[in-house]
């Protein structure tokens, strides 16, 4: 029988400290990415329109439908409520900023009972040329909002902190110019690359340093997904020339404030492990599949430089039983929580696809690994 | 410029996804009496395969196959008019798609240039594809092969049940099956005949079976 919460009252200062490897002892704690809308309106019984909510998270908060920016206000409460009623140490929030990305087409999938997911546009973006890039709507600095900060501050019970989550540069060019619009003018127009990008990371610095300096926040989770399957999205070269030195001056941002800087990239990065580390400078890698390189691996490599978060595969979480979540989930506790430097959680997000009971195998699992080794 | 070198030059400017470059030296081949599935062979897809090749040990990476094509499909462009002429002597059709369910395609579309570049024809059903339209189009394009790909864990379940259709229609060619959940267990869990870890793997993977 599972009981939740999985644990009681929130100890941001602990998870903190396991981060920046401050500490072996204590509890492992747990972080997620995201938890999709539907998954933590399940758990906490909040009435909260999913499919309006989840174009809300889906667009980056752009909206013209009243009852999108509605529910987009909810997400705040729902976060709230869900890292609670979970024993979370943190809450995981995002400064607004109005800037357009190419917008997602929402999708029942009928093999889910008709849950919704969102499909971004992989080839045409909304820049594809100098003229275009020009004229694009370029954000103010002074437009990026921290009020979810101020919210949570108001709301967040004693030992809580938020995670501040912030789109990476990377992600938010892709976002912008299509994947495949992306990948060809890398080659064949790298200076359009390089100057939306200077752009974007000028508005990373300064959202992810008013958010490092917010006494709210506990920690930076910036996402950028530079990898796939077999290897890095474009060339380390590249990323290494265009890529890597900003994020340099974003994670600089928040180490600014000491506050710690959590790197969420999908996919096989390997390649740049060693400029995240040493060039970069970051605290904490996120994102781990199986098939690509399982968790235990990356632990193994680089634990002593760096803390890893998260591991337990979605696929597994989406298809298995919880007996085998609890054997994966021990499995990667016993190689990587005695080291200190590691969180629980799932390799990447609680999608609406992975089943709640396996969900709650992986956090009960951990709750039991922490009470025997209390 | 002699033929070997002219044709050495093609294939290079595909290798660096030179595409204006490629469309001139197609055009100056024809003009000196090289027989278009010449260049074809010897310098467009010779050289797509050299990039095959590149990204398998990790020189090249989606930017350069991507423009690589490119530079591929504008040379074939300029050979059109004289390959319908006389059809080039294909290894077959293979009909690729993303199952029902699934939006994503960068991967598949790198899969049909890699599978093409390898001198197959390809019938790209595109994305959502449903069992119905697989076998009606294996059937319709007397298919050698079949390929399969799917993005998520939540769509990749829905390749069973197209193998099975494919299989109770009578297809009795190779299923190969890619994406990023997939692993070699579950290829051979849902009675895929392979697996590809990415494109270039998938069209090696394809042209072994069919041509051995």
């Amino acid at each position: 029988m599972i009981e939740k919460p999985f644990k009681h009252g929130a100890d941001f200062e602990h998870l903190r400290k396991v981060l920046m490897r401050e500490t072996t002892k204590g509890p492992v704690p747990i972080i997620e990415l995201f938890v999709d809308v539907d998954v933590m309106a399940e758990i906490t019984g909040m009435d909260i329109p999913v499919d309006k909510a989840t174009e809300f998270i889906r667009n980056f908060g752009w909206s013209n439908d009243p009852e999108v920016v509605l529910a987009g206000s909810r997400i705040m409460d729902l976060s709230l409520a869900f890292s609670q009623a979970m024993g979370y140490d943190y809450v995981t929030l995002t400064l607004l900023m109005p800037l357009p990305r190419t917008q997602s087409q929402l999708k029942e999938n009928p093999q889910q009972g008709g849950k919704i997911r969102a499909w971004q546009n992989e080839h045409r973006g909304i820049i594809t040329t100098r003229k275009e890039f020009e004229e694009f709507p370029w954000p103010a600095i002074d437009q990026i909002d921290v009020f979810p900060l101020e919210y949570a501050a108001s709301k967040m019970p004693p030992g809580m902190k938020v995670v501040s989550f912030w789109t990476g540069i990377f992600e938010d060019l892709k976002l912008i110019m299509g994947i495949e619009n992306m990948a060809i003018k890398s080659i064949k127009e790298p200076d359009l690359l390089n100057d939306i990008l200077e752009i974007l990371t000028v508005l990373a610095e300064a959202g992810v340093g008013m958010a490092a300096a917010h006494p709210a926040t506990g920690a930076v989770l910036y996402a950028d997904d530079m990898g796939f399957k077999t290897g890095t999205m474009l060339s380390p070269k590249f990323m290494r020339e265009y890529v890597i030195p900003r994020h340099k001056r974003i994670a600089d941002a928040c180490h600014k404030h000491d506050k710690p800087f959590i790197f969420h990239s999908c996919g096989h990065v390997d390649a740049l492990m060693k400029d995240l580390i040493e060039v970069v400078g970051i605290d904490a890698r996120h994102s781990f599949q199986d098939n690509i390189e399982p968790v235990e691996n990356v632990y193994r490599k680089y634990h002593d430089r760096i803390s890893i978060v998260g591991g337990v595969d979605v696929d597994l979480l989406a298809r298995a039983t919880p007996a085998q979540v609890r054997a994966r989930t021990r499995q990667i506790l016993e190689a990587c929580a005695p080291g200190g430097g590691f969180c629980m959680g799932t390799g990447n997000s609680v999608t609406n696809y992975c089943k709640i009971e396996n969900y709650y195998a992986m956090l009960d699992e951990t709750r039991k690994w922490n009470e025997e080794h209390g | 410029m002699d033929k070997n070198e002219l044709l050495n030059n093609i294939r290079e400017n595909v290798v660096t996804g030179m595409d204006d470059k490629v469309r001139d030296e197609c055009r100056q081949g024809l003009e000196a009496g090289i027989p278009a599935d010449e260049i074809l062979d010897k310098a467009l897809l010779k050289g797509m395969n050299e990039v095959g090749d590149l990204f398998s040990k990790g020189e090249y990476f989606i930017p350069e196959l991507l423009v690589a094509e490119r530079a591929m499909k504008a040379g074939i462009a300029v050979l059109e008019p004289e390959l319908v002429k006389k059809p080039t002597q294909s290894l077959g059709k293979i009909v690729i798609g993303t199952v029902v369910g699934d939006l994503h395609d960068i991967g598949k579309n790198l899969a049909a240039i890699m599978i093409s570049a390898a001198g197959f024809e390809v019938v790209d059903l595109g994305t959502d594809v449903s069992a119905e339209k697989f076998i009606e189009a294996v059937q319709r394009n007397k298919a050698k092969a079949v390929g399969l790909s799917a993005l998520l864990t939540t769509t990749m379940i829905n390749m069973g049940p197209i193998i099975k259709a494919l299989r109770r229609a009578g297809f009795k060619g190779p299923i190969i099956i890619g994406g990023a959940p997939i692993t070699q267990e579950y290829a051979d869990n849902i009675g895929a005949d392979f697996y590809a870890s990415d494109a270039v793997d998938g069209a090696r993977k394809l042209k072994l079976t069919i041509t051995k």
